[in-house]
């Protein structure tokens, strides 16, 4: 669908983006992740023919150029702020570029914006707008769908409702794009992840790669954990005390589970402590700056 | 391009600023009616009431923010990426404007004609006697106008190219307004202050202003703009071109 091939961008004789290559399928969610100033936003804009660029951007095998856009209109996106015209109703606004009555009334509706969307868009709240601004970008049942930031200014129903429907567009075969700092949001949604990290791609993984991260320490709970710290100190097992846990390297685990039993303390917890999908990226990050 | 046409007219339509402006036309030329209603009868039908500085200075007001508008709200990024290409956008909003620009001055000639179906501001007129270049008067009135449609064109062509210069819309209308009154005496001034050859300096942008009150009042315009009315047209219409022209390629040339 979205083939991507040696994107580089410039700004004046600063490259803001090396060598970008990567594709997205039917029905995929992909996430763009990156520190500020990597150049998400840069490439949302480039897949939209709004900047100069070298390399190949094609969609559905038509190419995307900074003055060809034929290929976009099977493509809605919200790039930083919800693009809104205030002296238009939310409805008027949807008017100004709908192709079909029925989907458009059908968004307003699963957008629940039903009560508001006649009055002048510039009475709306930051998070009435962001809704517009999503509901814009899903308008005319696109093929791909660029989502720069789209929680900002939800209230938590919102952000619920704007999860579900990203996935029954997807399930629909709506491939999307979406960056977000907020990454336990989009983790919740993406299918894969693209990491951004000083103008180039450092990672471009499906987020399986992630969901199954292996178990770097085991949190234990015991009956007595005073008496097992002094024992594991004793036998010079590392171990760390935190909320009224001892956390055991996975190396340990065995000991630590013959000690307990020579001992007779019982267990009462032992849970396996994976890398969360954080810490996972800033480590992706920090390995790329050691590198350097 | 229809589309982005359609879309410039919706957003036009809907904004409260291109209507409300049509209220301090008719004022306007009421008000120069009252003033010189008996005196130059003629002169202000054939001026539409000497509406052209008018127009001119809502355009600018109401022109200035076709672009920025889009600037401002984020709202370029949909509006580009909707569209076939930056050229469809561009031309778009120029073609609208030069619309709006034919709309106003259909506004002032039918208010013309109201006032001479009720002379309360002036003396009755003729439409059909003749007045100036040996036409009757309402031929006289059409042809003005056309002639300020092309000057008028030119004021589109700068509020072009200044509000893709220029991001906020305040200084391009400060900047286009500047231009519109004081554009003529600054063609003047550097005819009189010989920086170079007269015969290339008349051809300066600021003279091409001239063209509509030459047209309706030769024996004064003429002395100061040294160039004929054909000139004048030729002129105006050259930089009409190399001024869009040239608001396209600053557009082009812009980051989002």
């Amino acid at each position: 669908m979205l083939n991507v091939q040696n994107l580089n961008i410039y700004y004046g004789r600063k490259q803001v983006i090396k060598e970008a290559t990567f594709q997205i399928q039917p029905g995929e969610i992909v996430g763009l992740i990156g520190p500020n100033g990597a150049g998400k936003t840069t490439i949302m804009k480039t897949l939209l023919g709004l900047t100069k660029f070298t390399g190949t951007i094609t969609f559905n095998h038509q190419q995307i150029t900074a003055n060809s856009h034929q290929a976009l209109q099977q493509v809605g996106a919200l790039i930083e702020n919800p693009a809104v015209y205030p002296f238009l109703s939310g409805r008027e606004n949807l008017e100004l570029y709908s192709r079909d009555t029925t989907d458009m009334n059908q968004l307003i509706d699963r957008f629940g914006m039903g009560t508001y969307i006649d009055e002048p868009a510039k009475s709306y709240s930051i998070g009435m707008k962001q809704k517009l601004g999503i509901a814009l970008a899903l308008l005319n049942k696109p093929e791909f769908v660029i989502l720069d930031e789209p929680m900002n200014g939800l209230d938590i129903e919102a952000t619920i409702l704007v999860r579900q429907i990203i996935h029954e567009y997807a399930a629909q075969g709506t491939a999307f794009l979406i960056s977000s700092h907020v990454l336990s949001e989009l983790q919740k949604v993406m299918t894969s992840v693209i990491i951004l990290n000083h103008h180039e791609i450092v990672m471009n993984v499906p987020i399986d790669q992630f969901k199954n991260a292996p178990v770097t320490q085991y949190q234990i709970k015991t009956v007595d954990n005073e008496a097992v710290a002094k024992i594991l100190k004793g036998n010079d097992v590392f171990y760390r005390h935190q909320d009224q846990s001892l956390f055991i390297n996975t190396t340990d685990i065995d000991q630590v589970q013959a000690i307990l039993c020579h001992h007779q303390i019982m267990l009462r917890e032992l849970v396996p402590v994976r890398q969360t999908f954080e810490q996972a990226i800033v480590e992706v990050l920090k390995e790329k700056r050691v590198d350097e | 391009m229809n589309s982005e046409i359609r879309q410039e007219l919706y957003k036009l339509n809907h904004r409260h600023l291109p209507w409300l402006v049509i209220i301090p036309l008719v004022i306007l030329m009421i008000i120069i009616g009252l003033a010189m209603g008996r005196t130059y009868s003629n002169l202000l039908v054939m001026t539409c009431y000497d509406s052209s500085t008018i127009i001119w200075l809502l355009l600018v007001i109401v022109g200035s923010t076709i672009f920025s508008m889009e600037f401002q709200n984020g709202t370029i990024i949909p509006l580009m990426y909707h569209s076939s290409s930056r050229l469809a956008v561009f031309f778009a909003k120029v073609l609208v404007l030069l619309m709006y620009n034919v709309f106003l001055h259909m506004i002032a000639m039918v208010i013309t004609i109201l006032l001479n179906i009720f002379p309360l501001i002036n003396d009755l007129i003729s439409w059909t006697a003749i007045y100036q270049y040996y036409q009757p008067l309402w031929l006289n009135m059409l042809a003005t106008t056309g002639v300020d449609l092309i000057t008028s064109s030119m004021i589109i062509s700068l509020i072009c190219l200044t509000s893709c210069l220029i991001n906020s819309n305040m200084t391009v209308i400060a900047l286009n307004a500047l231009i519109i009154f004081m554009g003529s005496g600054l063609s003047s001034s550097l005819q009189l202050a010989r920086v170079g050859s007269r015969n290339l300096i008349r051809w300066n942008p600021f003279n091409m202003l001239n063209l509509t009150n030459q047209y309706y009042n030769y024996a004064a315009y003429h002395p100061a703009s040294l160039l004929s009315n054909g000139q004048l047209l030729l002129g105006t219409v050259m930089y009409t071109v190399i001024f869009v022209l040239l608001g396209y390629g600053c557009f082009q040339h812009k980051h989002f």
